[in-house]
């Protein structure tokens, strides 16, 4: 049965995008489709979902340069977006925006557009932290890797040199985080529990950093009982904390102070604490290095 | 006294001894630092044995044993063979240092080698992770990631309960093969008519079906041979008998030019090919059919395979295609129609791939839009089915089907349909009098069927709660509910009968636990 051809019938599937799918390799600068057309457009306008880039319109003029941390990129046009080079072009994890930057010999280079609001990493490098220590070629150990936004992220910046070892409890975040890994040949996914590092030693190597984002009471201590297992000496590491996780009654600040405290007893020295105030709310990071050599000041590890 | 530490890698497991025991004494800060350069490490421990895991299942087993903390045979004989035997009655002059202590009172149990797990020991395995690639001399530099890789994955596979059989991505790329092999069985057949017709003009007009006509062009083969005898042969093919004469006759007046015996076997060999892959064809949409009602039975029940594979596909898989609101699975499809018409402020299509299915057809205009409104509602629901919940049953996608098929009717005759929550409460309970006529046989005794009557007062309960519960929550919700309903119902055979209040709390309580998703049914 051959739908009608006016514009109310159900067409073929071709000409519109997809929901999930990015479709192929558009125009030089950026998505060519008026789909998540932003301001500006008057009638007609489609609502973009989130304000998933801040503000990075399809069509427009996109530059993308270095940031200061190797392996993350800014990309300038009316509103800055932190963009990370996709690993594997052509894939989008969570329908988010993707620019797409043509060299002198025309290949095109795919960068992932990574949102703040979403990763506390991302919120902290735009907040402004030191260093985070992940850089391409590094091996790290990423606790409470959830649906693996922020883990596709840091395995796009490690790179193929570079592994991920993704450990996430449950089991709907885990079939997920576990897709994307069949996807990303550097990332190793681990269902299971982040308090018993002993159930999984065999999994994993020696790594250079542990990032955790679990928002357990007991966070202190599930990181420094991995640290002991799997990070290096002269490693490096960084927490998330939830206040409200760990003591909702007291003030924010003060559970700061306790967890740091926990984390200096256990030799996870804290080099930042940063307060994560511009997209959540009584959020802090804190980054530090594990058995870091005294009487020098190492600005990197080793 | 000697002092042996066991490490499990992806690869295999390695032994390794301990020199130095005196000057570093049992400090863990002197391992420390001695860990950092690998030159003094290598001195203080030596790898005395190494096995590597013989398959990737060995391997798999090996990992579940080790994250329970319990020995394997394998282990064992290959400790048993490495480590210096234990003589009877005499204190063991070694000792053994792991990274878990259950593991270690494990391996004493059987074998009654001393095994310790102090800090100094946790020490010393954190040298050996840090060096391990050096130890080993056959290990490449990548191979130990890639069997880390590979071992975490099945080994979270296994956690996850990863079923191969529900797949969705065979679906897709089975739909879109069929289409890409319609498009091309066309195009060679077509190829075929014109190549033939240069030989028989006059077939091409009186076999219309690009099938038999392949096959006819292969059968006649040299129209000048075409003699009545043909007639049974070209009766059986085309089914028509009048048809067959007709070919005859065409076939002695015939104004095409003769073709030599090889371009007539060129023409016979395409003409076959072309009947392979039309026979392909067919076993790939019977393959699609039971794909389907694998992955996806009650989307199938009611829409219909390939409507069905083509959402899916749409969609890009299953989860999607459930995650999805209705109204967006409504216009799948039709998204080219959708954002003109909300640019240009104008009316949005009513359906995209939906219209495929035979409900719309059926409706009459007016009510078109409603009907494939109420259709797009009843897919996501069972899409959702099909996606979150374990086992595959079509009982849902028929009673799902049914509803449609009574809101047709009411827009034709106003003959009114029943309750959604009505149809449900069937469902349930067709489906728990399936699983109890399916375990009568198996466990028959009195006790059963007194306990049986009291569940089934007790289900009456369950579900009378359950109907409550519905007017207020989503009907995503309630299909999860209704299967930790079912569970609760079922583990409830074994306990007493509960008041009412009290059966309500479960269900709560099983809303509660819907997020773990496991179904575990008690064997009963």
């Amino acid at each position: 049965m051959r739908p009608p051809k006016t514009g109310r019938g159900g067409g073929g599937s071709g000409g519109g995008r997809g929901l999930a799918r990015g479709g192929g390799v558009s125009s030089t600068r950026g998505r060519g489709r008026g789909r998540e057309s932003g301001r500006g457009r008057g009638p007609g306008r489609v609502k973009s979902r989130e304000s998933e880039s801040g503000g990075i319109k399809g069509g427009s003029k996109v530059l993308v340069t270095p940031h200061r941390h190797a392996g993350v990129f800014v990309a300038k046009s009316k509103a800055d977006a932190l963009v990370t080079k996709n690993l594997v072009p052509g894939e989008i994890i969570y329908n988010e925006k993707r620019i797409f930057v043509q060299n002198e010999d025309r290949s095109t280079v795919e960068y992932r557009v990574w949102n703040p609001h979403r990763s506390k990493l991302a919120d902290a490098i735009t907040t402004g932290v030191d260093n985070i220590w992940i850089k391409p070629g590094v091996k790290v150990l990423y606790l409470g890797a959830s649906s693996g936004y922020t883990v596709s992220h840091v395995s796009d910046i490690v790179g193929p040199e570079g592994c991920v070892y993704a450990v996430e409890h449950s089991d709907i975040c885990g079939k997920v985080l576990m897709n994307m890994a069949e996807k990303r040949t550097n990332v190793i996914p681990i269902i299971e529990d982040a308090r018993d590092p002993a159930k999984y030693r065999m999994l994993v190597g020696m790594v250079d950093v542990i990032f955790s984002d679990v928002a357990q009471p007991d966070q202190a201590k599930i990181l420094s009982l991995n640290a002991s297992y799997f990070l290096k000496s002269g490693g490096h590491f960084m927490i998330s904390i939830k206040a409200n996780s760990i003591d909702s009654t007291i003030a924010a600040e003060t559970v700061y102070q306790m967890e740091v405290e926990k984390l200096q007893m256990e030799e996870l020295r804290p080099t930042e604490i940063l307060h994560l105030d511009s997209c959540e709310e009584k959020h802090a990071c804190v980054f530090g290095g594990y058995r870091l050599p005294r009487k020098q000041k190492a600005d990197n590890a080793v | 006294m000697a002092m042996y530490v066991l490490y499990e890698s992806s690869s295999g497991y390695a032994l390794l001894e301990v020199h130095g025991l005196d000057e570093i004494g049992q400090n863990t800060e002197a391992v420390r630092t001695s860990v950092s350069d690998l030159s003094r490490f290598g001195r203080v421990v030596q790898l005395t044995a190494f096995h590597p895991f013989e398959s990737a299942l060995d391997a798999l087993n090996q990992v579940n044993a080790v994250s329970e903390g319990v020995m394997t045979d394998e282990l064992r004989s290959f400790l048993e063979l490495n480590l210096p035997k234990v003589k009877e009655g005499k204190k063991p002059k070694f000792s053994l240092g792991l990274a878990e202590p259950k593991l270690g009172s494990h391996i004493f149990e059987a074998t009654k080698i001393p095994c310790q797990s102090n800090e100094f020991v946790l020490e010393l395995l954190r040298g050996v992770r840090q060096h391990f690639d050096r130890f080993i001399k056959d290990l490449k530099p990548g191979d130990l990631e890639k069997s880390q890789l590979g071992l975490a994955h099945s080994y979270s596979r296994a956690k996850v309960k990863f079923n191969v059989n529900r797949v969705d991505n065979m679906v897709i790329q089975a739909i879109f093969l069929l289409d890409t092999l319609d498009k091309d069985i066309n195009s060679f057949a077509m190829r075929v008519r014109e190549w033939y017709s240069w030989h028989f003009p006059e077939l091409v007009k009186i076999v219309n079906d690009n099938y038999l006509y392949a096959r006819v062009s292969k059968m006649i083969d040299d129209k000048s041979k075409l003699t009545e005898d043909h007639i049974p042969m070209l009766t059986e093919v085309l089914g028509d008998e009048d048809k067959a004469k007709e070919v005859i006759e065409a076939g002695k007046a015939s104004m095409g030019q003769d073709l030599s015996p090889l371009d007539l076997i060129n023409v016979q060999t395409f003409a076959q090919r072309v009947m392979d892959l039309a026979d392909y064809r067919k076993k790939l949409y019977d393959y699609l059919v039971t794909k389907m009602s694998d992955i996806a039975p009650n989307l199938a029940a009611l829409i219909g395979e390939m409507v069905g594979a083509r959402l899916i596909s749409h969609a890009g898989s299953l989860t999607n295609l459930a995650k999805c609101p209705s109204s967006t699975l409504q216009i799948l499809g039709a998204e080219k129609a959708l954002f003109r018409a909300l640019k240009t402020r104008g009316n949005t299509p009513k359906y995209g791939l939906i219209f495929h299915s035979s409900f719309i057809g059926r409706a009459s205009a007016k009510n078109k839009g409603r009907i494939a409104r109420y259709l797009a509602n009843k897919c996501s629901i069972a899409s959702r089915i099909d996606c979150f919940a374990d086992g595959a049953t079509t009982a849902f996608g028929e009673k799902l089907r049914e509803q449609v098929e009574e809101r047709l009717e009411f827009y034709d005759k106003g003959v009114a349909p029943r309750k959604n929550v009505d149809v449900m409460k069937e469902v349930i309970e067709n489906l728990q009098k399936q699983d109890e006529e399916g375990k009568e046989p198996v466990d028959a005794s009195a006790k059963k069927s007194k306990k049986k009557k009291a569940k089934g007062e007790e289900e009456e309960e369950e579900v009378v709660a359950m109907e409550e519960d519905k007017s207020e929550k989503k009907k995503k919700k309630e299909k999860r509910k209704m299967e930790t309903a079912e569970e609760n119902e079922k583990s409830e055979k074994k306990k007493t009968k509960k008041s009412k209040p009290g059966g309500e709390e479960e269900t709560d309580d099983g809303h509660s636990t819907k997020k773990k998703k496991k179904k575990s049914k008690t064997a009963e």
